[in-house]
């Protein structure tokens, strides 16, 4: 081997030693005494899950809100996504396209979990500030998407309308959407499914929904009950996958 | 006058002239083909008279207005006076015909009746009827995707025979039909024009169909109108010279036995 190539693997190996030093990780500890015992406890803990009648329904109330969360926030989005997305189509000028290209930047950058903490803060514990902070992410990601497809999609027909004496309005309805909508439903249907798996873990911050549950659960050592919340979420999202598989063909193909 | 253009000239962007000098008048219900060689200016200038190009000189009168100085809602409205046969017609794939014969109506239906058509159909029957003049009616609930290229031309008649505007403006209407069809089809264009008193303008390019179905016929070369005549005061002459092409030299290719065909109606 040529000294090119070990003077990086020992600078890598050096960095990886350093990193362990710095952090103080003691893995040794993982294995001493009683510790896998006490890991087998906690585990056993998740595979008694409760069934309690009362439980069940907290958690059917919980994932109610998540689905509600996730169904309100991304319909908002899709609306106000629809919205930002003409001008970012370039529809209305030059100065209206980056404008709104900037907006949607700046809310697709910002993270749903950093929107849900702002959201707290701003409207208060609970699902109002998880539907926010899911619409405002999901409203800039949608944008951007629908700004795309309308770019994407052939003007002739709007413009016949146009040239016929149709309003703006008609023209994009008659002309445009046709061509377009599938795939804005398309793009819906799977930030909804995205969003109700955003929506479990948005409660971590105080926003609703199951995560809220599986936070105080975790938080009070509570496994059986938290167990209980992991397998609603499971269950949750299959449901919402196949049901919005079935969607799109049935509406989309 | 329908149209009047007087020195009509049209370059575009990029400093090509497209059109030169044009001066033509078609009256009221007055039936004129226009043909001539590809590239000649004849759908630059149909796109002139749609109001779709502006031109860069001349007078311009369309329907007693001039649209270039009318406020952009007042051309709308005279728009919707005009009918445009594109020649593939600019439908949406995954639109149902009766919703694109329907769109004919929408420059003179307010946003709010076009928004319910959208939902509902309103007034379906007189899709049908349109269709039904033009032998597709039975298309009527197809989407546009699944009709061949000479059906969405039908198609795109239909909806301009469903908008009953004052003036037809029509490129190419029957360039995807077979030419049993064509001759058809462009028979029936010229009935409806003539009954109901619309003017008609179409380009064409297939001279026989010109010569058997319109009264008038202009012939276009390099931008400039090369004649204007009464159709039996068309000489051969004239036709040849303005197809004539000094680079194409007619090879005459090996003979094929005519066979005799039959063409079955698209």
């Amino acid at each position: 081997m040529r000294a090119g190539n070990l003077i990086p693997l020992a600078a890598l190996l050096a960095a990886v030693v350093a990193s362990f030093l710095y952090l103080g990780i003691d893995l040794a500890s993982l294995v001493a005494g009683d510790s896998l015992a006490q890991m087998g406890q906690y585990a056993s803990g998740f595979l008694q899950p409760d069934f309690s009648t009362a439980h069940l329904q907290a958690i059917g109330r919980g994932a109610l809100e998540t689905l509600a969360m996730s169904a309100i926030g991304t319909l908002l989005a899709a609306l106000l996504g629809l919205a930002l997305a003409l001008p970012a189509a370039g529809r209305f000028g030059g100065v209206a396209l980056h404008a709104t290209r900037l907006l949607l930047n700046a809310l697709r950058a910002i993270p749903e979990l950093v929107w849900a903490a702002l959201m707290v803060l701003a409207a208060g514990l609970g699902p109002n500030a998880g539907t926010l902070a899911l619409a405002l992410h999901t409203a800039g990601v949608l944008g951007r998407l629908f700004a795309e497809a309308l770019e994407n999609t052939p003007r002739e027909p709007a413009d016949a309308i146009r040239e016929s004496g149709g309003g703006r309005m008609v023209a994009f309805c008659y002309g445009t959407l046709p061509g377009v909508w599938p795939q804005l439903v398309a793009y819906t249907l799977y930030r909804w499914e995205n969003n109700i798996r955003m929506a479990s873990v948005l409660g971590f911050v105080g926003a609703g929904g199951l995560g809220q549950m599986l936070y105080l659960s975790l938080s009070l050592f509570q496994e059986a009950q938290a167990a209980t919340v992991i397998l609603a979420m499971l269950l949750l999202v299959l449901a919402v996958d196949a049901l919005s598989g079935w969607t799109r063909q049935r509406w989309v193909s | 006058m329908s149209i009047a253009l007087r020195g009509v000239g049209l370059a575009h962007a990029n400093g090509k002239v497209a059109l030169e000098n044009i001066d033509l008048e078609v009256s009221p219900g007055e039936r004129v083909a226009i043909i001539g060689p590809s590239g000649a200016g004849k759908t630059t200038l149909l796109r002139l008279l749609a109001t779709s190009l502006q031109p860069t000189r001349g007078e311009f009168d369309l329907l007693q207005h001039n649209p270039w100085r009318l406020a952009a809602s007042q051309r709308q409205r005279l728009r919707a006076r005009i009918g445009l046969i594109h020649q593939a017609p600019p439908l949406p794939p995954r639109q149902r015909v009766v919703t694109a014969v329907l769109a004919g109506k929408l420059g003179q239906w307010s946003v709010a009746k076009g928004l319910l058509n959208l939902l509902h159909p309103l007034d379906a029957s007189a899709a049908q009827a349109a269709l039904a003049r033009l032998d597709i009616a039975d298309k009527l609930y197809q989407r546009c995707d699944q009709l061949s290229g000479g059906q969405l031309q039908r198609v795109g008649i239909a909806r301009v025979l469903y908008q009953a505007p004052e003036l037809i403006l029509a490129d190419e209407p029957v360039s995807a039909m077979d030419p049993v069809l064509a001759g058809h089809t462009l028979a029936v264009l010229n009935r409806e024009a003539a009954e109901r008193g619309m003017t008609l303008l179409a380009s064409l390019h297939a001279v026989d169909l010109a010569l058997a179905h319109f009264p008038r016929v202009i012939g276009i070369r390099d931008g400039r109108i090369a004649f204007d005549l009464p159709t039996e005061q068309v000489q051969p002459a004239q036709l040849q010279a303005l197809y004539a092409n000094e680079q194409l030299q007619a090879t005459p290719s090996s003979p094929v036995q005519p066979q005799p065909t039959h063409i079955p109606r698209c």
